[in-house]
């Protein structure tokens, strides 16, 4: 429970973190809330020469409007994004996912840089960010890079965030006209992290075509994935609960699903099914469009309007 | 925990053969070994470093390879002690010839079949469990990535 010994370095400006950054290499890691890299430490699973702490630096957890995308500082917390009146309105998405992560420590702690980072396989913004089709942007000594979320994760633990880069800022577009979103998570009981996690973004016509579908999906593999199956039999057509339910027989299709003392790898798969279904229900439901399925998870909500993260956001339905 | 899989590997299968049981070989494919140090028969002494992105440890072990029936199969057992915890995997390695490869022997190609228990304990275990197979399958497929490097560096030599 003690870690390795250390040099721990403080830098007061992004430009001094990322020379640190450049200096060291790979024998440094960025801190941020520390809910990811402080307990592989303590565990010795890692042990950094040089830690290098952005936690305070001034300015770099904001979360504003900048065109039609909402620009996230990477220190934003969990419970800041969760909290956000901005993000509450242009993109619920994100403060719903935001509010089921961990426990409320974590949210006050942990980041969402630090997360998307980190690359946990069952972290719940992966599938967020990969259903919006944000944008991270990565900074070094050499510069910066725009990289898109479908491009970001590459393996276990693994993104496109490299030694001497520091993910900076997370844009996600605002929500359009028509658009419904939910993230849908089988919490492990003992972590907080996704078992399974499925965050749906739809946007459906009055008449209940689905003009466009993404779904992103955590927990079940060792990264998180598009569903792309389930969304390219979806897309373009008219939304029904034998169809939806069909489609997402295909959510963990060319996945090879983790497995652990929890959770196999059959039932994961299975779970995938599952959650993606009540994901793209309730994301349909909040556009307006309500298909008689009957595992629905959410209450018929005007569409457009914030939904509040606790009425339907939460799988309903036993937790298992 | 059991893992089976398998890998496609650039080379013929008596070359795969013996490759996978030469220990200067082995220890240009098992992840951070220097040196594989006869230590009986069969039996190597060896130090590890394992590294999936942040997580790393460094072992100190063994690897014992028993049963060998050339071309065919093997036993190949790595076992491990470090800061982290112990490891310890052992299973049968089984190689097929390709059928599905081109004729030319240039592009031979051995597909080897894996097989075998792994036990993990220590503080890795108590916490790492949640990602620990995904992590054995990661480094099972980093050796067979450094085999086929090194097959292929092989026989780009032998052409020159």
């Amino acid at each position: 429970m003690i870690p390795s010994s250390f040099e721990y370095q403080a830098p007061k400006t992004l430009d001094e973190a990322l020379r640190l950054l450049g200096r060291h290499g790979d024998e440094a890691k960025i801190l941020a809330g520390g809910h990811s890299l402080l307990p592989l430490m303590k565990l010795r699973l890692a042990s950094p020469r040089y830690v290098i702490d952005i936690g305070h630096l001034r300015g770099l957890d904001y979360i504003r409007e900048d065109g039609d995308h909402i620009a996230i500082g990477a220190l934003a917390t969990h419970a800041q994004v969760a909290a956000s009146e901005l993000l509450r309105e242009k993109c619920p998405l994100l403060p719903e996912t935001a509010a089921q992560i961990g426990d409320m420590q974590v949210r006050n702690r942990g980041t969402i840089g630090g997360s998307l980072a980190h690359a946990d396989p069952a972290a719940d913004y992966p599938a967020a960010i990969l259903a919006l089709d944000a944008e991270l942007i990565v900074q070094s000594t050499s510069g910066k890079r725009t990289i898109p979320a479908a491009e970001f994760f590459v393996d276990l633990l693994s993104t496109q965030v490299r030694p001497g880069d520091i993910l900076t800022e997370i844009r996600v577009p605002a929500q359009r006209s028509g658009e419904g979103t939910a993230y849908c998570k089988f919490h492990q009981p003992a972590s907080g992290f996704a078992t399974v996690g499925a965050a749906a973004r739809v946007i459906a016509s009055k008449d209940g075509k689905i003009e466009d579908i993404a779904l992103g999906m955590t927990g079940v593999g060792s990264k998180a994935y598009r569903a792309s199956a389930v969304e390219k039999m979806l897309r373009g057509k008219q939304a029904s609960g034998e169809l939806i339910e069909s489609a997402c027989a295909k959510a963990a299709q060319g996945v090879e699903p983790l497995s652990d003392i929890f959770a196999s790898a059959e039932y994961r798969r299975a779970m995938a099914s599952v959650f993606a279904h009540r994901a793209i229900s309730a994301a349909l439901a909040r556009a307006g469009v309500h298909v008689n399925a009957k595992s629905a998870t959410a209450k018929p909500s005007p569409a457009k309007t914030p939904v509040k993260k606790s009425a339907a956001s939460k799988p309903k339905g036993k937790r298992k | 925990m059991r893992l089976e899989g398998s890998a496609l590997l650039p080379a013929a299968r008596e070359k795969v053969y013996e490759s996978l049981t030469d220990p200067a070989f082995l220890a240009k494919c098992l992840p951070g070994a220097q040196e594989l140090t006869p230590d009986g028969p069969g039996r190597y002494k060896v130090s590890l470093k394992m590294a999936i992105a942040a997580f790393s440890g460094k072992f100190q072990g063994a690897v014992h390879l028993a049963d060998e029936r050339p071309p065919e199969s093997f036993r190949m057992a790595v076992e491990g002690r470090g800061a982290p915890g112990f490891m310890k995997g052992e299973g049968t390695l089984t190689l097929f010839e390709n059928h599905r490869q081109a004729p030319n022997q240039q592009s031979a190609q051995t597909e080897v079949r894996y097989d075998g228990e792994a036990q993990v304990g220590g503080v890795v275990a108590s916490v790492g469990s949640r990602m620990i197979e995904a992590a054995a399958k990661k480094i099972i497929q980093q050796f067979f990535d450094a085999a086929a490097a090194q097959l292929s560096a092989l026989a780009k030599a032998a052409k020159k």
